[in-house]
């Protein structure tokens, strides 16, 4: 499944975006070789009976016109006419069958690489990159390559074939009447490319319409609570009418081309058949020419009314499809800078001594700013270490450097003395649990998301004794379901600490050799942050523990403390010894006391919301 | 991803006439085009026999060229005949291209008309959509995930606009074209046109089977699409989790399967669809045979050439049947989405009589609640008999447990949510006696969580406000020192925030709502403040905003910050819906109540750490406390 991901932007580096593209679109087709292969032969096939039909309807009508013949003489040509009609709508029947199915295989396995290949890539890519920009070529472009493949390929393969073919029988009943009839057909094509042409850049002019209307949409409802609060209605109704009208234009401009189209092509038979009356009127008039020509040339012009008609069709389906190939492929062509090295070191487990050396890291696309600057931190295996520092002052970050979210930029930084690039990624990650920021909850019920990184089989305990852990038990049990509760989109259906606590406990069901706590309990209240962190320390023992936090209290108890400031660690060492400094962290420190203050007046005034980490002085 | 499934799954039919009367109130204002439209149908219909007539007619004349009655008789037939003087082939070969091409004009006449009326429909509903959605009250979008709205706006109204063009209005043309083609095949000749017909019943079981059949295909294909592409969004949108977790390889295949069931599901409805196909070819394969066999006894050359043509025009609308039928079920399913939020509730709406809103001339600013009984649900009491009253230039600040009532004051005051029981009242007029426009530019609120649109800091700052100058704008954004972070931005206040502010800090984007507030000149702030982590740095920065911002207006605060609650003129403590105590902090303290223990306590506090010095946050003692600013 993910040959066409791995090896193909290693060739022909040189060559334009769309053969590559293409290229890999082949890829697809050759893996599906089988289907388009026997589909080959069924549209040959198809295409034998599509001609001979016309010519057994002709025989048929020449028999039965002749008064010589008596019917028992004319059952036999009634039968071939019979059993190629039937034959005619069979082979119909499996070739779009074929390629559809086909198309839909195709479509599946570019779902699927696209969505594994999605999982390597890094954060550094999901920073660039818009979730809507990437759903829309999951979703819209896909689809564009699916219907390229489906009724796109037939035609575009099925229909140069019947024109051949019909061209050489008509050729053959009546040379000059051929020429005569088909002379009109390609300059059709060539109109209805054109059309193509219009309708494809009409038609991207309304996506864009659309995907304007959808960013207003969206904007307003994430901001729904500001435009009321201003009473920015009337503001974004008449941004809104703009954009809509916009689209509205557009829509009507598409339209024209649209109503254009088939009215044109679908003059072609017409005039064909007035060729046909025409010349061959005359011709029957003056004895030249059989009724039964007559009717086969009839035959020929109605049957491929259809195939002309929805040429121009298929012609913007190819240009879009080929053009959301592309995107797709730009996707899939982006290497996951974040993977196993060449030389991995193969260790099987790790202790989870961290040391940073000389680190230095900035933003992918953001050079110019040092987020973190000549880092140099050793965390011996089994120790603590507290991370604290103004908002931008990188501890995320430096966070995130461990499981390797971001590549280190400059410097190094090493577990176990290997560094963090030459360790396999998924023991380094296994080996790992982090309670990111923002957590991230998935709409499935509360126990699968405390289980998220167990095994399927992993029981139920482990699951309970998490839970137990981040002081989630008793919020379960209120909850409709208690562990089967659905938690909705991102986890809306509970409050923020339910939240955070869930997000601890998926961590915490882990048996990590590091555990990193990112700012984890801002939202949780003082007194179930304490019974957390009384509970912590069984669980800290034996670990490397990284905990970050704006608030002093939270890391006070570390073995070291590391105070981050623009980027560089400013200070090192335990709470004493940087309390006694009266540097940054002092500073820090009184800070805390005196909101850790104004957190108990509050709670005494009748336990207002809490402030972030209180301390872990119980 | 479990709301969508089941949002999805409920719908299947391609048909409502509810629905549909729903849809003609936006269809209504063009009705004329309609009928037109509808209309337009007959004169394509002649358009279309024609041909096949002329050929027929052409064909007669070409085995007995000394007929001149080949045209034949009946309605407009006497256009056939040849004037005097013209070859009998010259005219019809003139009389064909005429019809060609006006068949072609009103071929595309019909489908532009087709598609106005219904782009035109389109885009009103789209206004009412997007009208109602900015209607609703703050407590629906808690539980309405935006990709939703948007999907609502953009892609069903999308849907519902194919009902139009490939639709409703193709069906209705489809079946009259087929009645009319079966109506002149028995008018010309009875008998062949049973023969002809021999196959309908046939074909119209296999179209029933069909129907049940690829209903059930479409539906399942349309759950597993909704439910694969919310996996993929929440994908990604998780995808720190995942790759945290080394969840990869599972979620592979599971989506694998979610996949697969996908393109099974697909598999079945091409089946069916190409069976569809197939036996439409075959039948009419089957058919011209019969046409043949019977005709050539019956009527001559021509008629059977007639009889072959309209008889495949017949059986052609019933090859697409299925790409129509999926057409139909997936605008009815989006118009039955789109109908269901047109359908929730507003809740607030503005007084009726708007030709007498009470706006107060000369405003001051004060706020009184009289009374006030609210529950977001039911019984379930957030407020209780809450009766305060704050007056003009005054500041308060509430304070209290999670659960006691204080943003839901503030959400009454804006007025998104109306009480229960009692009056809000604004210099002594009911909240909701005042349009909401106006209520909301005297009330300027600071939510913790800011919220930037796309655009310049100057457009955040005016948020649409024409009459906000540049300058007026500046001066807001000194007051409460915006001025120095903006000023260092690459393009000051033209820089363009990015989506969801991600170029400014947390604290940054705090003071540009502070320079919101005060540009707008509101004499009554509400001011939310964060509950969440904030550094001193940046607490230090937003303490100055604040009291610039709150200079000579009626303030209400839900404060955490020790340094708001203390510099407020009064305190409201809130517990359980109900006021418990009030008062300045020093009528507080001396009572010796609740608020006077507190300080004690924190006095303790601050003894035992005096040491430490706080040279942002410094707590200066209750003696030295007082308003920082007048």
């Amino acid at each position: 499944m993910s040959a066409a991901t791995t090896t193909i932007s290693t060739e022909g580096k040189d060559d334009s975006p769309v053969a590559h593209a293409l290229r890999r679109l082949s890829r697809y087709l050759r893996r599906n070789g089988f289907y388009y292969f026997i589909w080959s032969l069924i549209t040959l096939s198809y295409v034998a009976s599509f001609i001979a039909l016309p010519l057994l309807v002709g025989w048929a009508i020449e028999g039965a016109m002749d008064p010589d013949l008596s019917r028992e003489a004319l059952t036999p040509r009634f039968i071939a006419l019979l059993a190629v009609a039937v034959a005619r709508g069979g082979l119909r029947f499996f070739s779009r069958l074929l390629v559809f199915t086909a198309a839909r295989e195709v479509e599946y396995e570019m779902r699927n690489d696209l969505f594994e290949h999605l999982q390597r890539l890094p954060q550094s890519f999901y920073h660039d990159w818009r979730t809507g920009d990437l759903m829309s070529r999951c979703v819209n472009d896909l689809n564009a390559v699916r219907l390229m493949l489906g009724p796109g390929l037939l035609s575009v393969v099925q229909t140069p074939v019947l024109f051949v073919g019909v061209l050489g029988a008509m050729f053959f009943l009546n040379p000059s009447l051929a020429l005569l009839v088909l002379l009109p057909y390609p300059l059709f094509i060539l109109i209805s490319r054109s059309f193509g042409t219009a309708l494809y850049s009409r038609n991207m002019a309304v996506q864009v319409g659309l995907a304007d209307l959808s960013n207003q949409v969206q904007e307003v409802v994430s901001g729904i609570s500001v435009v009321k609060a201003y009473s920015m209605e009337e503001v974004q109704a008449r941004r809104f009418k703009k954009i809509n009208f916009e689209l509205y234009r557009r829509a009507l401009r598409l339209i024209m081309v649209n109503g254009a189209m088939p009215a044109i092509t679908g003059l072609l038979p017409t005039v064909a058949m007035w060729v046909v009356l025409v010349v061959g009127g005359g011709s029957i008039s003056r004895g030249e020419m059989s009724v039964s020509e007559f009717f086969i040339f009839a035959m020929y012009i109605w049957d491929l009314t259809f195939p002309t008609f929805i040429m121009g069709w298929v012609v913007a389906l190819v240009q879009r499809g080929a053009a959301a190939m592309q995107r797709i492929d730009e996707v899939l062509s982006t290497e996951p800078s974040i993977r196993d090295h060449a030389e991995v070191v193969a260790l099987t487990s790790l202790q989870g001594e961290i040391e940073f050396r000389g680190l230095d890291f900035s933003y992918p696309g953001n050079e110019a700013v040092k987020v973190l600057d000549d880092i140099r931190i050793r965390v011996p295996a089994g120790s603590t270490l507290g991370v604290v520092g103004p908002v931008g002052s990188g501890k995320t970050t430096l966070a995130s450097l461990i499981p390797r979210l971001y590549e280190v930029a400059e410097g190094q930084l090493l577990l176990d003395g290997v560094d963090v690039g030459r360790l396999p990624l998924s023991l380094l990650r296994s080996s790992i649990a982090m309670v990111p920021q923002d957590s991230f909850l998935f709409s499935i019920g509360l126990a699968e998301n405390i289980a998220y990184g167990l095994p399927e089989d992993a029981p139920f305990e482990q699951i309970l004794k998490a839970a137990e852990r981040a002081q989630l038990t008793k919020d379960i049990h209120e909850l409709p379901d208690e562990f089967d509760t659905l938690v909705g989109e991102r986890g809306v259906m509970l409050s923020g600490g339910q939240r955070q606590r869930t997000a601890l406990a998926r961590a915490l069901a882990l048996r990590p050799s590091i555990l990193i706590l990112d700012d984890t309990l801002s939202a949780v209240d003082a007194e179930t942050e304490a019974a957390i962190q009384a509970g912590l320390g069984e669980i800290f023992a034996g670990r490397t523990v990284i905990i970050v936090a704006s608030r002093v209290s939270t890391v006070r108890d570390c073995d070291q403390i590391a105070v981050l400031d623009r980027g560089k660690v400013v200070e090192l060492g335990g709470h004493e010894e940087l309390v006694a400094r009266g540097g940054l962290y002092a500073r820090l420190a009184s800070e805390q006391a005196a909101s850790e203050r104004r957190r108990q007046l509050a709670s005494e005034l009748g336990g207002a919301e809490p402030t972030s980490a209180a301390g872990a002085e119980s | 991803m479990s709301d969508v499934f089941h949002e999805e799954e409920a719908l299947g039919k391609a048909y409502d006439s509810r629905l549909l009367f729903l849809l003609w109130q936006y269809v209504k204002p063009y009705r004329w085009q309609v009928v037109l439209t509808l209309l337009l149908v007959v004169p394509m219909f002649v358009a279309e026999l024609a041909p096949a007539w002329i050929i027929k007619t052409g064909l007669d004349h070409a085995f007995k060229p000394e007929a001149e009655s080949a045209a034949g008789d009946g309605p407009l037939l006497w256009l056939l005949a040849p004037p005097a003087g013209i070859s009998a082939f010259i005219w019809l070969a003139f009389i064909y291209l005429v019809v060609a091409l006006v068949s072609m004009g009103l071929q595309f006449g019909h489908m532009v008309l087709m598609s106005f009326t219904g782009q035109s429909a389109m885009r009103d509903l789209r206004t009412t959509v997007f009208d109602r959605i900015q209607q609703l009250h703050l407590g629906f979008f808690d539980h309405y995930p935006v990709g939703r709205l948007v999907t609502r706006a953009t892609n069903d109204v999308e849907n519902v606009a194919e009902m139009f063009s490939a639709g409703v209005v193709a069906l209705i043309t489809d079946l009259f074209k087929m009645i009319g083609f079966a109506v002149v095949l028995f008018y010309i000749n009875p008998k062949l046109a049973l023969a002809t017909f021999v196959a309908v019943p046939f074909l119209a079981v296999a179209a029933i089977v069909f129907r049940l059949k690829v209903r059930e295909a479409f539906r399942a294909v349309r759950v597993r699409i909704a439910r694969i592409n919310a996996h993929i969004q929440e994908t990604i949108t998780g995808m720190k989790v995942v790759q945290l977790f080394t969840r990869e390889a599972r979620n592979l295949r599971e989506f694998d399967r979610m996949n697969a069931d996908h393109r099974d599901a697909w598999n079945q409805s091409i089946r069916y669809d190409s069976l569809l196909f197939a036996t439409v070819e075959v039948v009419s394969g089957v058919t011209t045979a019969i046409i043949i066999w019977y005709g050539t006894g019956l009527a001559e050359a021509g008629v059977i050439y007639l009889f072959i043509d309209y008889m495949r025009r017949f059986f052609r609308p019933l090859q697409d049947l299925s790409a129509k039928y999926s057409v139909m079920q997936s605008s009815m399913a989006s118009s039955e989405r789109i109908f269901q939020l047109l359908e929730k509730d507003v809740l607030i709406e503005d007084p009726v009589a708007l030709d007498s809103p009470r706006e107060v001339v000369g405003s001051r600013g004060s706020v009184e609640f009289d009374h006030v009984w609210f529950a977001y649900r039911d019984e379930d009491w957030v407020l209780r008999d809450l009766s305060f009253k704050v007056e003009p230039g005054e500041s308060v600040a509430f304070v209290g447990a999670t659960g006691a009532g204080k943003t839901t004051v503030i959400n009454l005051l804006s007025r998104f949510y109306d009480v229960n029981r009692g009056r809000v009242l604004i210099d002594g007029v009911d909240v909701r006696e005042i349009p909401q426009a106006h209520l909301r530019r005297r009330v300027a609120t600071v939510l913790q969580d800011v919220f930037l649109f796309s655009g310049t800091i100057e457009d955040n700052i005016a948020l649409g406000r024409n009459d906000l100058t540049e300058s007026h704008i500046r001066r807001a954004a000194e007051a409460v020192q915006a001025h120095d972070f903006i000023q260092r931005l690459p393009a000051g206040y033209a820089t363009e925030v990015r989506e969801r502010g991600t170029n400014l800090s947390a604290g940054e984007r705090q003071l540009l709502s502070f320079a919101r507030a005060l540009a707008h000149g509101a004499d009554i702030l509400i001011l939310d403040e964060a509950t969440s982590s904030i550094d001193s740095e940046t607490e230090a920065l937003i303490q100055r905003g604040i009291h610039a911002l709150m200079e000579g207006k009626t303030a209400i605060a839900i404060a955490h910050r020790l340094s708001t609650i203390r510099d407020v003129d009064r305190i409201f403590v809130l517990r359980g819906g109900q006021l418990v105590e009030s008062g300045t902090h020093e009528e507080l303290y001396s009572r010796g109540d609740l608020y006077f223990r507190l300080y004690r306590l924190q006095a303790e506090i601050e003894s035992s750490e005096s040491a430490a010095e706080a040279p942002h946050s410094g707590a200066p003692s209750p003696s030295t406390s007082g308003r920082v600013s007048g």
